[in-house]
């Protein structure tokens, strides 16, 4: 949705950028963990576990010319680190150097951030006499990730292989006859691959190459579990929708807001995203046409995990290796 | 009421997964007619590393506790204000260890599932007797029986003075609207609003909850637009100081009777809270009570404008509003 102002706003656009970064004041970070087209800090580094704080020294550059020329005055450049999860919120004010561009540093406490910390930028300036209106901000945020090793903008699902008989999770034993299992309710949904179940089930998923026959059900395979975890994450993220308060579903965040942005045109097709949340919402409490959306939500999953192409492929190879062993 | 209440605590706090309360959270623990099944959730815990025990004992929390079900037989939203700084300055940690959420689901289904049910219990009525809401034994930030109190705490205490926490308490409004709100993130902000709120409490005026909710929405609303962090410039809290204070409360009881004292991490500039009352006062004055909070609390008083900040900032009371 686009935004509406009532008072001019910039047009050009706003970018930041991270040029370096030090932990604990003196030991820079390698500049491997940062990916700026993925615009993502990895800050969890192999080696070190103890650290305090770190300094992201940053640089923003700004639509000058249209600067120049606007009406704004006492312009503030003003970047904020935030993070959800602890009510975190640190904020900077960048100077402007002799080459145009803003420059300054931000502090991170550890002691005040948990899993990934969003990095914006704020263009803010007095605007018709009104003071402090923010009149830009930067198209993406940074995230500063405090739990991954490499820099990665695309939270993946987890896959976790671990022995559900005898492993140390305990919670698994009950399901120690199943191959595999998804867990929704994390920050991240997880698989769990059953390494005690059938002989050599998760080498031949982890394998890449080998007999026709042996690549075909790994793409069942993975084909499977992948309808299976959009179809559960799918259902968690509809099932625990915050609404606003005239009773209009609020998007959740985070992976939830993926999932259903990306599943909803599926599953209610033609239907704008807000009207969708609504729709759900009220079928999920009310019950009716809930066994109707059923069919939608798993063609929707299908379609996600591919299944139909990796079923198409797989019918025909097989056909192929049977044709080529009666000839 | 007598509830049953947990014997055999665990001397330290643990990490109590999500999954595990879903698991054995049952009608009857949240009406109080049955206590968790301990055995069996000790075992899905995770330990905290050893050497940070010392500041994780259990048995001064219960206290606490206990002293507030003795201190508010008749009130027991009351003891929301009594409670809340008495819990932060005793389960002292950072905001990172806060906000994981299985140090609440452990507080609350393995320490004092007596309290959640104290404190939260709705009325038994004719389809059966009232239960406590599963959001109050695991849930968010500010739903959660003892997280939110001590996100209450963190968040409206000035540095050491956790005066405007008691305020902040006194309508359950704030714990329930105003907590929710990404703009209380900047700490004069916060600040302002409990002056506010604070001066119309003691003004006495009818209908406060509304008036709180209203407020809300305005300084939210308008917060979308103005940059509350440019208006009213906030210093840095100090870490160190943090974290030393924390060190040092490691065996220290709060004291009952007076307010205890917080991190000395550094209090908001007077400055940064001046510079909002007066836009803060206005925007009170206008804001409308009871209607949609998009409409008309922009200063221009005509635009709706949608927020350019992060969305996810929803103003509902949650339904188990007590």
């Amino acid at each position: 949705m686009k935004s509406v102002y009532p008072y001019p706003i910039l047009f050009g656009d706003v970018d930041l950028d991270v040029l370096s970064i030090t932990v604990d004041g003196t030991s820079p970070l390698p500049y491997s963990h940062v990916s700026k087209p993925e615009r993502t800090v990895a800050l969890h580094q192999s080696g070190r576990e103890n650290w305090e704080y770190c300094t992201l020294r940053l640089r923003a550059t700004l639509p000058e010319p249209e600067i120049a020329a606007g009406e704004w005055t006492d312009l503030v450049c003003l970047a904020a680190l935030t993070e959800k999860a602890t009510n975190a919120r640190t904020t900077a004010r960048l100077k402007r150097s002799a080459d145009g561009a803003w420059s300054g540093s931000i502090d991170l406490h550890r002691s005040r951030h948990l899993n990934r910390a969003t990095l914006g930028l704020t263009v803010v300036a007095t605007c018709d006499g009104v003071e402090g209106r923010a009149i830009g901000t930067t198209a993406q945020d940074w995230y500063v990730d405090l739990k991954g090793a490499t820099p990665v903008r695309q939270r993946e699902i987890e896959i976790v292989e671990a022995d559900f008989r005898e492993g140390p999770e305990a919670w698994l034993r009950p399901y120690k006859d199943s191959l595999w299992i998804i867990e929704t309710t994390g920050e991240v949904p997880r698989v769990y691959l059953n390494t005690g179940s059938v002989d050599g089930f998760v080498d031949m998923l982890g394998g890449n190459g080998g007999t026709t026959a042996e690549k075909l059900l790994r793409d069942m395979t993975s084909g499977q579990i992948a309808q299976d975890a959009w179809t559960a994450m799918f259902h968690t993220a509809i099932s625990d929708l915050d609404v606003d308060e005239d009773g209009t579903p609020v998007m959740p965040t985070g992976w939830r807001e993926s999932v259903l942005r990306m599943m909803l045109p599926d599953v209610l097709p033609g239907r704008q995203l807000t009207d969708a949340l609504y729709d759900i919402e009220e079928r999920r409490t009310k019950g009716f046409g809930w066994a109707e959306l059923q069919t939608t939500v798993q063609y929707a999953a299908g379609k996600r995990s591919q299944i139909t192409k990796k079923l198409t492929n797989a019918v025909r190879s097989v056909d192929a290796a049977e044709r080529s062993a009666t000839r | 009421m007598s509830l049953l209440a947990p014997v055999d605590l665990p001397p330290v706090f643990a990490l109590l997964p999500d999954a595990a309360v879903t698991k054995y959270l049952s009608r009857g623990i949240q009406s109080g007619l049955e206590l968790p099944p301990q055995v069996a959730l000790t075992r899905a815990c995770v330990a905290y590393d050893a050497r940070t025990a010392v500041r994780r004992q259990t048995a001064p929390v219960r206290e606490l506790l206990d002293e507030a079900m003795g201190r508010f037989p008749d009130d027991r939203a009351a003891a929301d204000g009594w409670l809340a700084p008495r819990l932060h300055a005793t389960l002292r940690m950072t905001r990172a260890e806060a906000a994981d959420s299985r140090l609440w689901n452990h507080v609350a289904m393995i320490v004092a599932p007596d309290y959640v049910v104290w404190r939260h219990k709705g009325a038994d009525s004719a389809d059966g007797r009232g239960i406590a809401t599963a959001a109050r034994f695991s849930g968010l930030h500010y739903t959660q029986t003892f997280s939110r109190l001590w996100w209450a705490a963190e968040l409206f205490r000035d540095g050491e003075d956790y005066g405007p926490v008691v305020t902040a308490c006194r309508v359950q409004d704030v714990l329930n609207t105003t907590m929710r709100l990404d703009v209380i993130d900047h700490r004069p902000t916060a600040q302002a609003m409990i002056r506010v709120i604070g001066g119309f409490l003691d003004a006495g005026i009818p209908r406060p909850g509304d008036h709180v909710n209203a407020f809300s929405a305005a300084v939210n609303a308008a917060g979308s637009t103005l940059m509350y962090d440019v208006l009213a410039e906030d210093v840095d809290p100090d870490a160190d100081e943090l974290l030393e204070w924390i060190e040092a409360g490691a065996g220290e009881v709060a004291d009952w009777d007076r307010l205890p004292e917080g991190p000395s991490d550094g209090r908001v500039r007077t400055a940064a809270v001046d510079a909002l009352l007066p836009l803060f006062e206005k925007l009170r004055a206008e804001a409308p009570l009871r209607q949609r909070p998009s409409a008309g609390v922009d200063e221009e008083g005509d635009v709706p404008v949608p927020a350019p900040r992060t969305s996810g900032v929803v103003l509902t009371k949650p339904s188990d509003f007590v």
